[in-house]
C-alpha cells in the first residue's frame, strides 16, 4: 500500500481524490488543504509521492516542493505538480514545470493513476 | 617813260572878283616848265551859296575863299563852309587891311590865310599842300580820337590809363559806374588806394610798378574785388605797359572784365560736380564708367578699391583685361559690346567676380548705354553690387530647406516606425492581461472541473440500479472534455508565441491540416475539392502554426454546413502590381512582391454582414452556444499576422464564405 501526500486548497477535490485513489485499494492518501503545513504533515507521515497543487494561497507549490526537496528525511520522494493552468502544448510535449512533472486538471482517474505508477516506478529504479 | 601823274588836287575858288579870279587861276596853274599840273581849278563861284551846292555834290580838296563876298563876309563865310564840309581844308583870301578877319578864320579851324596883293605862285602852291596834308592828318585824328571815345564810353569791360605813379589818367564810363562816379573825369589824378583796401591797392601798385620797370604785362588775371560797396566781383585782368611815341613807358594801362556770372557758374557747376562725385564715392556699390572700347573713364571710391588701385584716376584708361583673368574679363566686355551695339540695358546680372585680395566674389551687375548729345551712344555706365553674402545665405537657406525636408520624411518615417511599434506594445500588453485572465479563469474553471471529473470517475466504478447512469456520467464527463477544451484554447491564444519558421510547402501543410480535420470533414455529405497550384512558391512559415490556423478554418467551414456542402480550397501565385492596389490592410507588401494565396470557399450559411468585421474579436462567434470557443478565428489571425501575412472573410455571392489567406512567397520568382 503506497502513501500518496495531496497538498490542495481545494478541500472537494482532495477529498475526492482521497476517495477514489483509497477505492482503488491500492493507495494510502492523505489530504492537506493549508500548504503551509504541507512540510510538517510530509516529514511525519513520509508518503511515497507527494501530489501538489502550484496555485494556493499563503505559500504556493513551488515552496513546498523546495521545502520537501530539501529536508533530508523527505529525499527523493517523488512530487507531481496538479496543475490547472497548463497550455496544449505543454501537456502534448509532456514537459516538466520546474524540473518536476504535471498532471492538468481536470484528470480521469485512469490518467492519474498511471501517472502516479509511472513516477513510482522512476523511483524504484534510482534508489 | 612817263609815270603816271599823280592825281590833282581840286581845289576850289570861291572869289567875286574877275580880275582876282584870273590871277589866282594863273598863280595856281603854273608850272614852271613842267608837264606835271598838280593844281586843278575845278570850279570857280562868285558867291558863297554856289561855292556850299558844289561841295555839297563834288569832291574837292580845298577851297580857296574870299572872306568879301556879296552873300556873305568875313569869318562867318568859313564857319559855314566847315559846317557844311568839315573834312574839307580851307585857305581864306584877304585884303593887306583886312588881315585880322584873316587870322580870325584860323582861329576857328581854317588851315591858312593870305593876303590877296602878297600871293605868288609857288608860296600859294605850298600852302595848299601843307593846307589839305593838315587837314587830312587832323581829320585822321579826329577819328581815332572817336574811336577812343566810343571805346571808352560804351564798353561793359573796366577800362584805365594809369601815369608812372599808378594815378588814374583816364578811365571809361564803366569803370567810374565801378567806382561809385557820375563822370569819368572826377577819378583823374585819384589812385587805386582810393577806391581799394590798403592791402588790394598796394597789391595793385605794385603789379604796376613791376610792369613799368620790366615792360612785361600781366594778361588774364583773375582776382576777386570786395568793392566800396561791399559787392564781391571775379575780374579777369590785362595791365599793359603805356608807351610814349617814342617807346619810352610813361605809365600802365588795363581792362578788366566782370567774369562773376561766369564764375559762380563754374562754382555751381563745381559744387554739382563734388555733389555727385560725393554721391558716387560714398555708396558702397561699384559705379564705373567705360567708353566705347571698353577703357574706365570715370570709378567711384568702392570700384577702384575693388581692383586694388589707390585714386579712381589710376584707372583711366584701362580696361577689364588689366584686372580680371581673361576668362572673366572676356564675360564682361562681351557684354559691354552687347550693351553698346544694342543699346539694351542689363539688368541684375548675377556673376563672379574677383575681391582686391583676389577672393571669390558674386556680384550683381547692371550696366546700361550713355549717349551723348546727339544721341550716339558713347559709352557704357556699370553699377555693381557685392550680393555674395545674400547669395550664400540662399544657397544655405536652399540646402537647409532640402535638409529639413529630408529630416521630415525621415521623422514621418520614424513616426510610421514608432506607431507601428507602438500598436505592437499595445497588442503586447493586451495579450498579456488576456493571459493573466485566463490563468485566473482557468484556475477558477479547472478546479470545479477536475471535482467533476475525479466524482464522475467515483461513480463509473458503482454500481446503480438505474440503467441509464452510465448515460448520465458520460454527458458529465463531455461536458467537462469540452469547458476543459475552452479554457485550454484560452490559455494557448494568450501563451507567449515562438514560431518555428522554416521554407515549406504551403500545398503540403494545407494537406496536413485536411488530414487532422477529417473527424469534422470526413462524412460522405461533404465534397472536398483542391484545386492546388503545383509549382507553388515556398513560404517561410512555422507549419505547426499554419496547419493550426487552417484547422480552425475548415472547422469553421465544417460547422457552417452543418447539412453538408461542397469546400473548395485553391492556392496560386499572384504578384503585387501597383500601390493602389487594395492589399487587405496589410503594410507587410510591397510592389513586386509574389504572393501565394489560398482561398477556401464554402457553401454554408455564410456570415450575416453586421458581424463580419468583428469575426477576428476574442470570444465572438456565431456558432450555438457549445459549439465554438470564441477564440478559433481569433487565434488563426494572430497566426497569419504573425507570418507577415493576410487573412479576409468575405461572403459569396453564391451563398457561404470565403476566407482568403496570404503570405509573401520567400523567393520570387
Amino acid at each position: 500500500m503506497k502513501k500518496i501526500l495531496i497538498v490542495d486548497d481545494e478541500a472537494g477535490f482532495t477529498r475526492l481524490m482521497k476517495l477514489t485513489l483509497e477505492r482503488t485499494g491500492g493507495y494510502q492518501v492523505l489530504e492537506i488543504n493549508d500548504a503551509s503545513k504541507a512540510w510538517l504533515k510530509a516529514r511525519e507521515f513520509r508518503p511515497d509521492l507527494v501530489l501538489l497543487d502550484i496555485v494556493m494561497p499563503k505559500i504556493d507549490g513551488g515552496d513546498v516542493a523546495a521545502q520537501i526537496q530539501s529536508d533530508p528525511s523527505l529525499k527523493g520522494v517523488p512530487i507531481v505538480f496538479l496543475t490547472a493552468i497548463v497550455s496544449q502544448k505543454e501537456t502534448a510535449t509532456g514537459g516538466l514545470i520546474g524540473g518536476f512533472p504535471f498532471i492538468s486538471k481536470p484528470v480521469s482517474l485512469d490518467a492519474l493513476v498511471q501517472c502516479i505508477e509511472e513516477n513510482l516506478a522512476k523511483k524504484a529504479a534510482t534508489a | 617813260m612817263n609815270a603816271p601823274a599823280p592825281q590833282a588836287y581840286r581845289v576850289l575858288l570861291v572869289e567875286d572878283h574877275p580880275g582876282d579870279a584870273r590871277r589866282i587861276k594863273e598863280l595856281l596853274e603854273w608850272t614852271g616848265g613842267s608837264t606835271a599840273h598838280p593844281f586843278k581849278l575845278v570850279r570857280w563861284v562868285k558867291r558863297l551859296d554856289e561855292a556850299l551846292s558844289f561841295i555839297e555834290t563834288e569832291p574837292v580838296d580845298l577851297v580857296l575863299l574870299d572872306l568879301a563876298l556879296p552873300d556873305c563876309a568875313g569869318v562867318n563865310a568859313f564857319a559855314q563852309i566847315d559846317a557844311a564840309a568839315p573834312h574839307l581844308a580851307v585857305i581864306v583870301l584877304a585884303e593887306l587891311d583886312d588881315e585880322a578877319t584873316a587870322f580870325s578864320a584860323v582861329q576857328a579851324g581854317a588851315q591858312e590865310y593870305m593876303i590877296k596883293s602878297e600871293l605868288a605862285s609857288r608860296p600859294l602852291q605850298r600852302a595848299i599842300r601843307h593846307a589839305i596834308e593838315r587837314k587830312k592828318s587832323e581829320h585822321d585824328l579826329e577819328h581815332k580820337n572817336e574811336f577812343l571815345h566810343a571805346m571808352l564810353t560804351t564798353s561793359p569791360d573796366r577800362i584805365y590809363f594809369k601815369d608812372s605813379d599808378s594815378r588814374f589818367l583816364q578811365v571809361n564810363q564803366t569803370l567810374a559806374h565801378w567806382f561809385g562816379m557820375e563822370n569819368p573825369a572826377d577819378a583823374i589824378g585819384k589812385s587805386d588806394f582810393d577806391f581799394f583796401s590798403p592791402d588790394r591797392a598796394a597789391a595793385k601798385f605794385d603789379d604796376e610798378r613791376r610792369i613799368i620797370e620790366t615792360g612785361q604785362p600781366i594778361l588774364n588775371k583773375i582776382e576777386q574785388e570786395i568793392m566800396w560797396n561791399g559787392s564781391s566781383v571775379w575780374l579777369l585782368t590785362t595791365k599793359m605797359p603805356l608807351r610814349d611815341h617814342k617807346g619810352r613807358i610813361i605809365g600802365t594801362f588795363g581792362t578788366s572784365r566782370d567774369i562773376t556770372a561766369i564764375k559762380e557758374m563754374e562754382e555751381t557747376l563745381q559744387r554739382e560736380r563734388n555733389l555727385l562725385r560725393s554721391v558716387i564715392d560714398n555708396v558702397p556699390d561699384f559705379i564705373q564708367a567705360k567708353d566705347t572700347l571698353g577703357r574706365y573713364i570715370l570709378n567711384n571710391q568702392a570700384h577702384t578699391f575693388h581692383l586694388n588701385e589707390k585714386a579712381p584716376s589710376d584707372l583711366l584708361g584701362k580696361t577689364v583685361f588689366d584686372y580680371f583673368p581673361p576668362g572673366m574679363a572676356s564675360e564682361y566686355y562681351a557684354d559691354d559690346m552687347m550693351v553698346l551695339a544694342s543699346g539694351t540695358p542689363i539688368v541684375g546680372k548675377v556673376e563672379p567676380s574677383l575681391s582686391a585680395g583676389g577672393k571669390k566674389l558674386w556680384i550683381s551687375t547692371t550696366k546700361v548705354p550713355i549717349f551723348d548729345e546727339n544721341e550716339q551712344v558713347m559709352g557704357i555706365a556699370t553699377i555693381s553690387r557685392d550680393v555674395t553674402a545674400e547669395k550664400l545665405a540662399r544657397e544655405e537657406s536652399e540646402l537647409a530647406n532640402a535638409n529639413l525636408t529630408r529630416s521630415r520624411e525621415d521623422l514621418m518615417k520614424a513616426l510610421g516606425e514608432l506607431r507601428a511599434v507602438q500598436l505592437e506594445l499595445i497588442e503586447a500588453e493586451k495579450m498579456k492581461l488576456v493571459g493573466r485572465l485566463a490563468a485566473g479563469v482557468a484556475h477558477e474553471v479547472k478546479n470545479p472541473l477536475a471535482i467533476i471529473r475525479m466524482g464522475t470517475d467515483y461513480m463509473t466504478r458503482q454500481k446503480f440500479d438505474d440503467p441509464n447512469i452510465p448515460t448520465v456520467v458520460h454527458e458529465i464527463q463531455e461536458a467537462v472534455e469540452r469547458a476543459d477544451h475552452v479554457v485550454r484554447g484560452l490559455l494557448d491564444f494568450s501563451a507567449p508565441k515562438k514560431l518555428h519558421m522554416a521554407l515549406s510547402d504551403l500545398n503540403q501543410v494545407i494537406r496536413h491540416a485536411l488530414v487532422l480535420v477529417r473527424g469534422e470533414l470526413g462524412s460522405n455529405k461533404f465534397k472536398i475539392i483542391e484545386q492546388f497550384q503545383g509549382d507553388l512558391a515556398k513560404v517561410r512559415l512555422d507549419a505547426m502554426k499554419i496547419e493550426q490556423a487552417f484547422v480552425n478554418i475548415f472547422t469553421n467551414a465544417a460547422h457552417a454546413m452543418e447539412n453538408g456542402g461542397t469546400l473548395t480550397i485553391r492556392t496560386f501565385m499572384r504578384q503585387v502590381t501597383g500601390v493602389g492596389e487594395n492589399i487587405a490592410g496589410s503594410g507587410s507588401f510591397r510592389p513586386g512582391d509574389t504572393l501565394v494565396v489560398t482561398e477556401v470557399l464554402d457553401t454554408g450559411h455564410g456570415v450575416p454582414d453586421a458581424l463580419i468585421g468583428h469575426l477576428f474579436e476574442p470570444f465572438f462567434s456565431t456558432k450555438p452556444t457549445g459549439k465554438g470557443t470564441g477564440l478559433g478565428l481569433t487565434v488563426t489571425k494572430t497566426i497569419v499576422d504573425l507570418h507577415g501575412g493576410t487573412i479576409d472573410i468575405r461572403n459569396r455571392p453564391e451563398g457561404g464564405a470565403c476566407v482568403t489567406v496570404t503570405f509573401r512567397a520567400d523567393d520570387p520568382l
